[in-house]
Protein backbone atom coordinates (compact mmCIF):
# COMPACT_ATOMS: atom_id res chain seq x y z
CA UNK A 1 0.00 0.00 0.00
CA UNK A 2 0.94 3.33 -0.70
CA UNK A 3 1.92 5.07 2.70
CA UNK A 4 0.10 8.43 1.26
CA UNK A 5 -0.84 11.41 2.93
CA UNK A 6 -4.51 11.90 2.89
CA UNK A 7 -5.16 15.02 0.99
CA UNK A 8 -3.06 13.12 -1.73
CA UNK A 9 -4.58 9.73 -1.67
CA UNK A 10 -7.71 11.81 -1.84
CA UNK A 11 -6.70 13.49 -4.46
CA UNK A 12 -5.99 10.28 -6.41
CA UNK A 13 -9.40 9.10 -6.01
CA UNK A 14 -11.02 12.28 -7.27
CA UNK A 15 -8.53 11.47 -10.38
CA UNK A 16 -9.91 7.96 -11.08
CA UNK A 17 -13.08 8.81 -10.00
CA UNK A 18 -13.10 11.34 -12.95
CA UNK A 19 -10.95 9.70 -15.20
CA UNK A 20 -12.94 6.05 -14.49
CA UNK A 21 -16.32 6.91 -14.30
CA UNK A 22 -16.62 5.26 -11.35
CA UNK A 23 -19.80 4.12 -10.15
CA UNK A 24 -20.67 1.32 -6.91
CA UNK A 25 -23.74 -0.40 -6.02
CA UNK A 26 -23.88 -1.63 -2.33
CA UNK A 27 -25.70 -5.12 -2.02
CA UNK A 28 -26.76 -6.66 1.85
CA UNK A 29 -26.77 -9.97 2.81
CA UNK A 30 -29.87 -11.07 1.76
CA UNK A 31 -28.41 -10.26 -1.49
CA UNK A 32 -30.91 -7.11 -2.12
CA UNK A 33 -29.63 -3.81 -3.82
CA UNK A 34 -29.56 -1.30 -1.27
CA UNK A 35 -27.44 1.83 -2.66
CA UNK A 36 -26.13 2.41 -5.86
CA UNK A 37 -24.02 5.56 -6.37
CA UNK A 38 -21.66 7.34 -9.19
CA UNK A 39 -21.70 7.64 -12.92
CA UNK A 40 -24.56 5.20 -12.86
CA UNK A 41 -26.16 6.48 -15.86
CA UNK A 42 -22.66 6.24 -17.86
CA UNK A 43 -23.53 2.38 -17.55
CA UNK A 44 -26.99 1.97 -18.24
CA UNK A 45 -27.88 1.26 -14.67
CA UNK A 46 -29.72 4.38 -13.88
CA UNK A 47 -33.22 3.54 -12.58
CA UNK A 48 -32.14 0.98 -10.25
CA UNK A 49 -34.73 0.34 -7.50
CA UNK A 50 -33.71 0.07 -4.31
CA UNK A 51 -34.54 -3.31 -1.81
CA UNK A 52 -35.44 -6.27 -4.12
CA UNK A 53 -32.99 -8.73 -5.44
CA UNK A 54 -29.77 -6.99 -7.22
CA UNK A 55 -29.90 -9.60 -9.50
CA UNK A 56 -33.30 -9.15 -11.02
CA UNK A 57 -32.21 -5.75 -12.15
CA UNK A 58 -28.46 -6.24 -12.29
CA UNK A 59 -28.04 -9.78 -14.74
CA UNK A 60 -24.20 -9.59 -14.15
CA UNK A 61 -24.74 -10.20 -10.67
CA UNK A 62 -26.51 -13.74 -11.27
CA UNK A 63 -25.29 -16.41 -9.99
CA UNK A 64 -21.79 -15.05 -8.29
CA UNK A 65 -23.81 -13.83 -4.48
CA UNK A 66 -22.61 -14.27 -2.25
CA UNK A 67 -19.08 -13.92 -3.74
CA UNK A 68 -17.25 -17.12 -3.33
CA UNK A 69 -13.98 -14.76 -3.17
CA UNK A 70 -12.90 -11.49 -2.50
CA UNK A 71 -11.72 -9.48 -4.08
CA UNK A 72 -13.27 -10.44 -7.29
CA UNK A 73 -12.54 -8.92 -10.54
CA UNK A 74 -14.46 -8.88 -14.37
CA UNK A 75 -12.45 -7.86 -16.41
CA UNK A 76 -13.67 -5.31 -19.69
CA UNK A 77 -17.24 -6.16 -19.24
CA UNK A 78 -19.84 -4.82 -21.80
CA UNK A 79 -22.33 -2.66 -19.92
CA UNK A 80 -25.63 -2.34 -20.71
CA UNK A 81 -24.92 1.43 -22.32
CA UNK A 82 -22.21 0.15 -24.75
CA UNK A 83 -19.40 1.14 -22.53
CA UNK A 84 -16.67 -1.01 -20.95
CA UNK A 85 -16.13 -1.77 -17.46
CA UNK A 86 -13.66 -3.71 -15.03
CA UNK A 87 -16.28 -4.66 -12.16
CA UNK A 88 -14.71 -5.11 -9.10
CA UNK A 89 -16.24 -6.93 -6.44
CA UNK A 90 -15.51 -6.17 -2.57
CA UNK A 91 -17.23 -8.17 0.28
CA UNK A 92 -17.28 -8.71 3.71
CA UNK A 93 -19.63 -10.49 6.27
CA UNK A 94 -22.82 -8.43 5.76
CA UNK A 95 -22.19 -6.41 2.22
CA UNK A 96 -20.92 -6.53 -1.05
CA UNK A 97 -19.83 -3.71 -2.92
CA UNK A 98 -19.64 -3.72 -6.75
CA UNK A 99 -17.26 -0.91 -8.39
CA UNK A 100 -17.40 -0.32 -12.21
CA UNK A 101 -14.40 1.45 -13.73
CA UNK A 102 -14.76 2.55 -17.36
CA UNK A 103 -11.81 1.13 -19.66
CA UNK A 104 -13.66 1.64 -22.76
CA UNK A 105 -10.28 2.91 -24.31
CA UNK A 106 -8.16 0.17 -23.12
CA UNK A 107 -11.02 -2.35 -24.58
CA UNK A 108 -10.93 -0.84 -27.69
CA UNK A 109 -7.42 -0.44 -28.33
CA UNK A 110 -6.82 -4.32 -27.31
CA UNK A 111 -10.01 -5.48 -29.11
CA UNK A 112 -7.93 -3.97 -32.36
CA UNK A 113 -4.48 -5.45 -31.45
CA UNK A 114 -6.54 -8.85 -31.16
CA UNK A 115 -8.51 -8.76 -33.53
CA UNK A 116 -4.73 -8.19 -36.02
CA UNK A 117 -3.55 -11.12 -33.82
CA UNK A 118 -6.15 -13.68 -34.40
CA UNK A 119 -7.03 -12.50 -37.95
CA UNK A 120 -3.33 -13.49 -38.85
CA UNK A 121 -3.14 -16.77 -36.58
CA UNK A 122 -6.68 -17.82 -38.20
CA UNK A 123 -4.89 -16.78 -41.54
CA UNK A 124 -1.97 -19.30 -40.80
CA UNK A 125 -4.03 -21.40 -39.58
CA UNK A 126 -5.91 -22.14 -42.60
CA UNK A 127 -2.83 -21.33 -45.29
CA UNK A 128 -1.53 -24.27 -42.82
CA UNK A 129 -4.73 -26.81 -43.33
CA UNK A 130 -4.32 -25.84 -47.17
CA UNK A 131 -0.79 -26.84 -47.49
CA UNK A 132 -1.43 -30.46 -45.63
CA UNK A 133 -4.56 -30.71 -47.87
CA UNK A 134 -2.14 -29.85 -51.00
CA UNK A 135 0.44 -32.03 -49.72
CA UNK A 136 -2.15 -34.80 -48.82
CA UNK A 137 -3.67 -34.25 -52.85
CA UNK A 138 -0.09 -34.50 -53.74
CA UNK A 139 0.41 -37.59 -52.46
CA UNK A 140 -2.34 -38.91 -54.21
CA UNK A 141 -1.27 -37.76 -57.28
CA UNK A 142 1.62 -39.58 -56.73
CA UNK A 143 0.27 -42.85 -55.68
CA UNK A 144 -2.04 -42.82 -58.54
CA UNK A 145 0.43 -41.78 -61.01
CA UNK A 146 2.74 -44.98 -59.91
CA UNK A 147 -0.30 -47.16 -60.28
CA UNK A 148 -0.75 -45.45 -63.36
CA UNK A 149 2.91 -46.05 -64.57
CA UNK A 150 2.75 -49.94 -63.41
CA UNK A 151 -0.71 -50.36 -65.22
CA UNK A 152 0.66 -48.48 -68.63
CA UNK A 153 3.85 -50.95 -68.39
CA UNK A 154 1.59 -54.15 -67.73
CA UNK A 155 -0.27 -52.57 -70.73
CA UNK A 156 2.62 -51.86 -72.95
CA UNK A 157 4.16 -55.44 -72.08
CA UNK A 158 0.40 -56.81 -72.67
CA UNK A 159 0.33 -54.86 -76.24
CA UNK A 160 4.14 -56.52 -77.21
CA UNK A 161 2.73 -59.46 -76.35
CA UNK A 162 -0.23 -59.01 -78.63
CA UNK A 163 2.52 -57.24 -81.88
CA UNK A 164 4.56 -60.60 -81.58
CA UNK A 165 1.03 -62.66 -81.94
CA UNK A 166 0.26 -60.25 -85.13
CA UNK A 167 4.16 -60.69 -86.23
CA UNK A 168 4.08 -64.27 -85.53
CA UNK A 169 1.13 -65.26 -88.17
CA UNK A 170 2.65 -63.53 -90.99
CA UNK A 171 4.01 -66.14 -93.53
CA UNK A 172 7.83 -66.16 -93.71
CA UNK A 173 9.84 -65.12 -96.70
CA UNK A 174 9.64 -67.77 -99.24
CA UNK A 175 12.13 -67.97 -102.46
CA UNK A 176 10.87 -71.30 -104.68
CA UNK A 177 9.08 -71.78 -106.99
CA UNK A 178 9.35 -67.82 -106.98
CA UNK A 179 10.70 -65.27 -104.18
CA UNK A 180 7.82 -63.77 -101.69
CA UNK A 181 9.10 -61.06 -99.95
CA UNK A 182 7.52 -58.19 -97.08
CA UNK A 183 8.05 -55.30 -95.28
CA UNK A 184 5.65 -54.55 -91.92
CA UNK A 185 5.99 -51.62 -90.81
CA UNK A 186 2.81 -50.79 -88.02
CA UNK A 187 2.43 -46.58 -87.47
CA UNK A 188 1.49 -47.64 -83.37
CA UNK A 189 3.02 -51.06 -81.47
CA UNK A 190 -0.35 -52.60 -82.86
CA UNK A 191 -1.87 -52.07 -86.52
CA UNK A 192 -4.37 -52.84 -88.86
CA UNK A 193 -2.74 -54.14 -91.38
CA UNK A 194 -2.12 -57.82 -92.20
CA UNK A 195 -1.84 -60.38 -94.83
CA UNK A 196 -0.47 -63.99 -95.96
CA UNK A 197 0.04 -65.83 -98.84
CA UNK A 198 -0.90 -69.64 -99.11
CA UNK A 199 -1.22 -72.67 -101.89
CA UNK A 200 -4.85 -73.23 -102.27
CA UNK A 201 -3.73 -76.39 -104.01
CA UNK A 202 -0.88 -77.66 -106.24
CA UNK A 203 -1.85 -74.96 -108.70
CA UNK A 204 -3.07 -72.34 -107.07
CA UNK A 205 -1.52 -69.52 -104.74
CA UNK A 206 -3.20 -67.28 -103.03
CA UNK A 207 -2.24 -63.87 -101.85
CA UNK A 208 -3.62 -61.19 -99.85
CA UNK A 209 -3.34 -57.82 -97.90
CA UNK A 210 -5.88 -56.37 -95.49
CA UNK A 211 -6.14 -52.74 -94.24
CA UNK A 212 -8.60 -52.50 -91.26
CA UNK A 213 -9.65 -48.67 -90.86
CA UNK A 214 -8.06 -47.35 -87.61
CA UNK A 215 -4.89 -48.43 -85.74
CA UNK A 216 -4.65 -50.17 -81.95
CA UNK A 217 -5.65 -53.47 -80.38
CA UNK A 218 -9.36 -53.90 -82.18
CA UNK A 219 -8.03 -53.05 -85.36
CA UNK A 220 -5.18 -55.68 -85.02
CA UNK A 221 -8.05 -58.29 -83.51
CA UNK A 222 -10.14 -57.45 -86.42
CA UNK A 223 -7.41 -57.63 -89.12
CA UNK A 224 -5.82 -61.01 -87.52
CA UNK A 225 -8.98 -62.38 -87.76
CA UNK A 226 -9.78 -61.53 -90.99
CA UNK A 227 -6.34 -62.85 -91.89
CA UNK A 228 -6.75 -66.33 -90.04
CA UNK A 229 -10.08 -66.64 -91.73
CA UNK A 230 -8.49 -66.54 -95.50
CA UNK A 231 -5.59 -68.54 -94.47
CA UNK A 232 -7.58 -71.19 -93.27
CA UNK A 233 -10.01 -70.55 -95.81
CA UNK A 234 -12.67 -70.75 -93.58
CA UNK A 235 -15.51 -69.13 -95.63
CA UNK A 236 -18.11 -72.44 -96.31
CA UNK A 237 -19.21 -71.85 -99.80
CA UNK A 238 -16.36 -70.16 -101.36
CA UNK A 239 -13.88 -71.00 -103.72
CA UNK A 240 -10.76 -70.10 -102.57
CA UNK A 241 -9.32 -70.30 -106.10
CA UNK A 242 -11.72 -67.41 -107.20
CA UNK A 243 -11.09 -64.12 -105.76
CA UNK A 244 -14.69 -62.27 -105.74
CA UNK A 245 -16.09 -65.53 -104.47
CA UNK A 246 -14.29 -65.08 -101.32
CA UNK A 247 -14.22 -61.29 -100.79
CA UNK A 248 -18.06 -61.93 -101.33
CA UNK A 249 -17.89 -64.39 -98.65
CA UNK A 250 -15.59 -62.39 -96.63
CA UNK A 251 -17.77 -59.07 -96.24
CA UNK A 252 -20.32 -61.17 -95.30
CA UNK A 253 -18.76 -62.71 -92.59
CA UNK A 254 -17.56 -58.77 -91.38
CA UNK A 255 -20.30 -56.72 -91.03
CA UNK A 256 -18.99 -53.39 -89.15
CA UNK A 257 -22.04 -53.42 -87.02
CA UNK A 258 -21.09 -56.95 -85.59
CA UNK A 259 -17.59 -55.73 -85.90
CA UNK A 260 -16.83 -52.90 -83.93
CA UNK A 261 -17.82 -50.68 -86.24
CA UNK A 262 -14.78 -51.57 -88.20
CA UNK A 263 -14.43 -51.96 -91.55
CA UNK A 264 -11.51 -53.00 -93.89
CA UNK A 265 -10.14 -52.72 -97.35
CA UNK A 266 -8.83 -56.25 -98.82
CA UNK A 267 -6.96 -56.76 -101.84
CA UNK A 268 -7.06 -60.88 -102.51
CA UNK A 269 -5.56 -62.65 -105.99
CA UNK A 270 -4.69 -66.09 -107.52
CA UNK A 271 -1.63 -66.55 -109.50
CA UNK A 272 -1.14 -69.86 -111.14
CA UNK A 273 2.60 -69.98 -112.05
CA UNK A 274 2.02 -72.42 -114.83
CA UNK A 275 -0.37 -70.35 -116.70
CA UNK A 276 1.52 -67.30 -115.20
CA UNK A 277 -2.26 -66.23 -114.59
CA UNK A 278 -3.28 -63.26 -111.96
CA UNK A 279 -6.97 -63.04 -110.73
CA UNK A 280 -7.81 -60.50 -108.50
CA UNK A 281 -10.66 -58.76 -106.72
CA UNK A 282 -10.12 -55.67 -104.57
CA UNK A 283 -12.20 -54.35 -102.13
CA UNK A 284 -11.48 -51.00 -101.60
CA UNK A 285 -7.63 -51.80 -101.64
CA UNK A 286 -4.89 -49.88 -103.22
CA UNK A 287 -4.14 -50.76 -106.83
CA UNK A 288 -1.27 -53.48 -106.60
CA UNK A 289 2.04 -52.41 -109.25
CA UNK A 290 3.52 -54.73 -111.37
CA UNK A 291 7.13 -53.45 -112.48
CA UNK A 292 7.89 -55.77 -115.50
CA UNK A 293 11.83 -56.34 -116.83
CA UNK A 294 14.74 -57.54 -114.63
CA UNK A 295 15.20 -55.15 -111.34
CA UNK A 296 18.10 -54.11 -112.13
CA UNK A 297 17.10 -52.46 -115.49
CA UNK A 298 16.62 -48.91 -116.97
CA UNK A 299 13.93 -50.37 -119.08
CA UNK A 300 11.54 -51.33 -116.20
CA UNK A 301 7.70 -50.71 -116.79
CA UNK A 302 5.63 -50.82 -113.85
CA UNK A 303 1.50 -50.41 -113.92
CA UNK A 304 -1.29 -50.52 -111.67
CA UNK A 305 -3.42 -53.55 -111.48
CA UNK A 306 -6.74 -50.90 -111.48
CA UNK A 307 -9.84 -52.68 -109.78
CA UNK A 308 -13.20 -51.33 -107.97
CA UNK A 309 -14.73 -52.98 -105.38
CA UNK A 310 -16.63 -51.87 -101.48
CA UNK A 311 -14.84 -52.04 -98.38
CA UNK A 312 -14.79 -55.64 -96.83
CA UNK A 313 -17.99 -54.99 -94.23
CA UNK A 314 -20.28 -51.98 -95.01
CA UNK A 315 -22.44 -52.93 -97.88
CA UNK A 316 -24.03 -56.39 -96.74
CA UNK A 317 -25.04 -57.16 -100.12
CA UNK A 318 -21.83 -56.53 -101.74
CA UNK A 319 -20.56 -58.18 -104.83
CA UNK A 320 -16.84 -58.27 -106.55
CA UNK A 321 -15.76 -58.16 -110.07
CA UNK A 322 -12.78 -60.44 -110.84
CA UNK A 323 -9.91 -59.42 -113.26
CA UNK A 324 -6.88 -61.38 -114.76
CA UNK A 325 -4.12 -60.70 -116.14
CA UNK A 326 -0.82 -62.56 -117.41
CA UNK A 327 2.64 -62.09 -115.13
CA UNK A 328 5.91 -63.13 -117.43
CA UNK A 329 9.26 -63.37 -115.70
CA UNK A 330 10.77 -61.09 -115.31
CA UNK A 331 8.34 -59.07 -113.51
CA UNK A 332 7.68 -58.32 -109.75
CA UNK A 333 4.25 -57.69 -107.94
CA UNK A 334 3.89 -55.34 -105.51
CA UNK A 335 0.31 -55.82 -103.22
CA UNK A 336 0.74 -52.71 -100.52
CA UNK A 337 -1.38 -51.01 -97.98
CA UNK A 338 -1.90 -46.91 -98.58
CA UNK A 339 0.41 -46.58 -95.51
CA UNK A 340 3.13 -47.27 -98.15
CA UNK A 341 2.51 -44.06 -100.17
CA UNK A 342 -0.24 -41.75 -98.49
CA UNK A 343 2.46 -39.93 -96.25
CA UNK A 344 2.71 -36.22 -95.82
CA UNK A 345 5.98 -34.83 -96.54
CA UNK A 346 7.24 -31.98 -93.95
CA UNK A 347 5.98 -29.31 -96.83
CA UNK A 348 2.10 -30.36 -95.93
CA UNK A 349 2.66 -32.19 -99.60
CA UNK A 350 1.95 -35.54 -99.84
CA UNK A 351 3.25 -38.58 -101.80
CA UNK A 352 1.12 -40.45 -104.31
CA UNK A 353 0.42 -43.31 -105.80
CA UNK A 354 2.74 -42.02 -108.85
CA UNK A 355 5.54 -41.71 -106.80
CA UNK A 356 5.68 -44.98 -105.21
CA UNK A 357 5.75 -46.59 -109.06
CA UNK A 358 8.53 -44.27 -110.11
CA UNK A 359 10.60 -45.51 -106.83
CA UNK A 360 9.50 -48.88 -108.25
CA UNK A 361 10.68 -48.27 -112.23
CA UNK A 362 13.85 -47.54 -110.90
CA UNK A 363 16.86 -49.73 -111.82
CA UNK A 364 18.31 -51.37 -108.83
CA UNK A 365 21.85 -50.72 -107.74
CA UNK A 366 24.11 -53.36 -107.13
CA UNK A 367 22.66 -55.01 -103.19
CA UNK A 368 19.97 -52.88 -103.54
CA UNK A 369 16.55 -54.69 -101.96
CA UNK A 370 13.35 -53.10 -103.43
CA UNK A 371 11.51 -52.89 -100.85
CA UNK A 372 14.06 -51.44 -98.70
CA UNK A 373 13.87 -48.38 -101.02
CA UNK A 374 10.05 -48.07 -100.45
CA UNK A 375 10.88 -48.32 -97.06
CA UNK A 376 13.36 -45.74 -97.19
CA UNK A 377 11.28 -43.81 -99.77
CA UNK A 378 8.15 -43.61 -97.07
CA UNK A 379 10.77 -42.28 -94.38
CA UNK A 380 12.42 -39.79 -95.88
CA UNK A 381 9.61 -38.34 -97.13
CA UNK A 382 7.99 -38.50 -93.90
CA UNK A 383 10.77 -37.06 -91.80
CA UNK A 384 11.78 -37.94 -88.09
CA UNK A 385 9.70 -40.01 -86.23
CA UNK A 386 6.95 -43.09 -86.69
CA UNK A 387 4.95 -43.32 -89.91
CA UNK A 388 1.34 -41.84 -89.63
CA UNK A 389 0.41 -45.46 -91.20
CA UNK A 390 1.18 -48.83 -91.30
CA UNK A 391 3.69 -49.49 -93.90
CA UNK A 392 2.92 -52.76 -95.29
CA UNK A 393 4.03 -54.31 -98.89
CA UNK A 394 4.62 -57.73 -100.26
CA UNK A 395 6.25 -58.72 -103.35
CA UNK A 396 5.97 -61.59 -105.37
CA UNK A 397 9.36 -61.97 -107.73
CA UNK A 398 9.13 -63.97 -110.80
CA UNK B 1 -39.40 -16.18 -13.32
CA UNK B 2 -36.43 -18.63 -12.94
CA UNK B 3 -33.09 -17.11 -14.06
CA UNK B 4 -29.74 -18.82 -15.14
CA UNK B 5 -26.52 -17.99 -15.80
CA UNK B 6 -25.02 -19.83 -18.75
CA UNK B 7 -21.67 -19.13 -20.37
CA UNK B 8 -20.29 -19.90 -23.67
CA UNK B 9 -16.27 -21.18 -24.06
CA UNK B 10 -14.22 -22.26 -26.47
CA UNK B 11 -11.15 -21.09 -28.33
CA UNK B 12 -11.43 -17.75 -29.82
CA UNK B 13 -13.27 -17.44 -33.38
CA UNK B 14 -15.03 -20.51 -33.09
CA UNK B 15 -18.59 -17.97 -33.41
CA UNK B 16 -19.62 -17.97 -29.72
CA UNK B 17 -20.38 -14.45 -30.35
CA UNK B 18 -22.09 -15.63 -33.39
CA UNK B 19 -24.23 -17.98 -31.72
CA UNK B 20 -25.26 -15.60 -28.96
CA UNK B 21 -26.27 -12.62 -31.87
CA UNK B 22 -28.22 -15.85 -33.92
CA UNK B 23 -29.76 -16.71 -30.71
CA UNK B 24 -30.78 -13.89 -29.20
CA UNK B 25 -31.45 -11.15 -32.54
CA UNK B 26 -31.16 -13.33 -35.00
CA UNK B 27 -28.89 -12.22 -36.33
CA UNK B 28 -25.73 -13.25 -38.42
CA UNK B 29 -22.62 -11.33 -40.09
CA UNK B 30 -19.48 -12.69 -42.08
CA UNK B 31 -17.55 -10.00 -40.49
CA UNK B 32 -14.89 -11.45 -37.64
CA UNK B 33 -14.99 -9.20 -34.68
CA UNK B 34 -13.26 -10.56 -31.81
CA UNK B 35 -14.67 -10.48 -28.24
CA UNK B 36 -12.44 -9.32 -25.41
CA UNK B 37 -13.61 -9.27 -22.05
CA UNK B 38 -17.30 -10.39 -21.43
CA UNK B 39 -20.57 -9.54 -22.99
CA UNK B 40 -23.63 -10.70 -21.41
CA UNK B 41 -27.37 -10.43 -22.98
CA UNK B 42 -30.70 -12.33 -21.85
CA UNK B 43 -33.27 -13.75 -23.34
CA UNK B 44 -36.45 -15.48 -22.34
CA UNK B 45 -36.40 -19.61 -23.17
CA UNK B 46 -39.47 -21.69 -22.78
CA UNK B 47 -38.71 -25.11 -21.07
CA UNK B 48 -41.95 -26.95 -21.66
CA UNK B 49 -44.51 -24.83 -19.84
CA UNK B 50 -42.37 -22.98 -18.15
CA UNK B 51 -40.38 -19.72 -18.74
CA UNK B 52 -36.51 -19.26 -18.20
CA UNK B 53 -34.65 -16.34 -17.80
CA UNK B 54 -31.24 -17.34 -19.35
CA UNK B 55 -28.37 -14.80 -18.45
CA UNK B 56 -26.11 -15.56 -21.44
CA UNK B 57 -22.21 -14.42 -20.61
CA UNK B 58 -20.16 -14.73 -23.93
CA UNK B 59 -16.71 -14.99 -22.66
CA UNK B 60 -13.13 -13.73 -25.07
CA UNK B 61 -11.80 -17.00 -26.55
CA UNK B 62 -8.69 -19.04 -25.31
CA UNK B 63 -5.74 -18.39 -27.27
CA UNK B 64 -2.14 -19.25 -27.06
CA UNK B 65 -1.57 -16.68 -24.42
CA UNK B 66 -4.78 -15.69 -22.68
CA UNK B 67 -6.77 -18.85 -20.99
CA UNK B 68 -10.37 -18.72 -20.29
CA UNK B 69 -11.17 -17.34 -16.56
CA UNK B 70 -12.96 -20.04 -15.21
CA UNK B 71 -13.34 -17.98 -12.55
CA UNK B 72 -16.36 -16.03 -14.64
CA UNK B 73 -18.13 -19.19 -14.50
CA UNK B 74 -19.21 -18.79 -10.71
CA UNK B 75 -22.64 -19.34 -10.57
CA UNK B 76 -23.06 -20.47 -13.83
CA UNK B 77 -26.18 -23.76 -14.19
CA UNK B 78 -24.28 -24.40 -17.55
CA UNK B 79 -22.59 -23.60 -20.27
CA UNK B 80 -22.37 -24.44 -24.02
CA UNK B 81 -18.73 -25.58 -25.13
CA UNK B 82 -18.17 -24.06 -28.90
CA UNK B 83 -15.53 -25.83 -31.04
CA UNK B 84 -15.38 -25.10 -35.06
CA UNK B 85 -16.20 -27.64 -37.08
CA UNK B 86 -13.18 -26.48 -39.36
CA UNK B 87 -10.68 -26.53 -37.31
CA UNK B 88 -10.11 -29.76 -35.23
CA UNK B 89 -7.56 -27.97 -33.16
CA UNK B 90 -10.56 -25.84 -31.08
CA UNK B 91 -12.13 -29.37 -30.16
CA UNK B 92 -8.94 -30.11 -28.15
CA UNK B 93 -8.83 -26.57 -26.87
CA UNK B 94 -12.57 -27.27 -25.71
CA UNK B 95 -11.45 -30.76 -24.35
CA UNK B 96 -8.97 -28.89 -22.40
CA UNK B 97 -11.37 -25.92 -21.34
CA UNK B 98 -13.74 -28.58 -19.90
CA UNK B 99 -11.45 -30.54 -17.75
CA UNK B 100 -10.05 -27.13 -16.26
CA UNK B 101 -13.54 -26.26 -15.26
CA UNK B 102 -14.65 -29.87 -13.84
CA UNK B 103 -11.13 -29.51 -11.68
CA UNK B 104 -12.08 -25.99 -10.70
CA UNK B 105 -15.60 -25.74 -10.06
CA UNK B 106 -17.17 -29.64 -10.33
CA UNK B 107 -19.53 -31.01 -12.36
CA UNK B 108 -21.19 -28.22 -14.30
CA UNK B 109 -23.70 -29.59 -16.87
CA UNK B 110 -22.68 -28.49 -20.52
CA UNK B 111 -23.43 -29.13 -24.11
CA UNK B 112 -20.82 -29.09 -26.67
CA UNK B 113 -21.49 -27.21 -30.07
CA UNK B 114 -19.55 -27.89 -33.62
CA UNK B 115 -20.25 -24.69 -34.79
CA UNK B 116 -19.81 -23.63 -38.61
CA UNK B 117 -21.64 -27.13 -39.55
CA UNK B 118 -22.36 -24.90 -43.52
CA UNK B 119 -18.64 -25.11 -44.08
CA UNK B 120 -19.13 -28.55 -45.37
CA UNK B 121 -16.46 -29.13 -47.52
CA UNK B 122 -14.36 -27.56 -44.91
CA UNK B 123 -15.35 -29.61 -41.80
CA UNK B 124 -12.02 -31.39 -40.61
CA UNK B 125 -12.93 -32.53 -37.28
CA UNK B 126 -12.40 -36.38 -37.25
CA UNK B 127 -16.04 -38.79 -36.11
CA UNK B 128 -13.70 -41.06 -34.42
CA UNK B 129 -12.52 -38.10 -31.79
CA UNK B 130 -16.02 -37.02 -31.16
CA UNK B 131 -17.39 -40.56 -30.28
CA UNK B 132 -14.39 -40.68 -28.01
CA UNK B 133 -16.12 -37.51 -26.26
CA UNK B 134 -19.36 -38.85 -26.91
CA UNK B 135 -18.13 -41.91 -24.66
CA UNK B 136 -16.90 -39.64 -22.03
CA UNK B 137 -19.99 -38.16 -21.42
CA UNK B 138 -20.39 -35.00 -23.96
CA UNK B 139 -23.57 -34.19 -25.73
CA UNK B 140 -22.65 -32.67 -29.18
CA UNK B 141 -24.73 -30.41 -31.27
CA UNK B 142 -23.84 -29.18 -34.57
CA UNK B 143 -24.24 -25.68 -35.41
CA UNK B 144 -24.04 -22.94 -37.82
CA UNK B 145 -24.48 -19.11 -36.46
CA UNK B 146 -24.63 -18.48 -40.18
CA UNK B 147 -27.86 -20.68 -41.51
CA UNK B 148 -29.03 -21.15 -37.92
CA UNK B 149 -29.07 -24.88 -37.86
CA UNK B 150 -29.26 -26.36 -34.36
CA UNK B 151 -28.48 -22.90 -32.68
CA UNK B 152 -32.36 -22.37 -30.88
CA UNK B 153 -32.32 -26.63 -30.84
CA UNK B 154 -29.02 -25.99 -28.84
CA UNK B 155 -29.85 -23.59 -26.08
CA UNK B 156 -33.51 -25.20 -25.71
CA UNK B 157 -31.25 -28.32 -24.71
CA UNK B 158 -28.94 -26.58 -22.33
CA UNK B 159 -31.91 -25.15 -20.55
CA UNK B 160 -34.18 -28.12 -20.39
CA UNK B 161 -30.78 -29.68 -18.86
CA UNK B 162 -30.94 -27.11 -16.17
CA UNK B 163 -34.47 -27.33 -15.84
CA UNK B 164 -34.47 -30.50 -13.79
Amino acid sequence: MLDLPARISDSLLLLIEAQRAVAHLVIDDAQNLVQAVGHLAHYGLDGLAFGGPAADQIPLLEGLLPLAETPFLIRSMEMPSGRVADVHFFADERTVWVLLLDVTAEYEEARLVQQKSYDMTLLSQREARLIAQLEAANQELTRAHRELDASQARLRSEMRDAERYVRAVLPAPMSQPFVVDWRFVPSTELGGDSFGYHWVDDEHFAIYLIDVCGHGVGSALLTVAVGNTLRSEALPGADFRHPAQVLAALNEAYPMERHGELFSTVWYGVYQPRSGSLRYATAGHPSPIVVSGPAGSSECEARALDAKGPCIGITPTARYQEAQCELRSPARLFVFSDGTYEIGRSDGSMMQLADLMATLSQPLGPGQSELDRVLDAARTAHGPGALEDDFTIVKIAL
Amino acid sequence: MLQKKICLLGAFGVGKTSLVRRYVDTIFSDTYLTTVGVKIDKKIATVGSEQMALIIWDIAGEDAVAAVRVSYLRGAAGYLLVADGTRPETLETAASIQSRITAEIGATPFIALLNKADLVEDWAIADDRVQQLEGEGWRFCRTSAKTGNGVEESFAELAALLSR
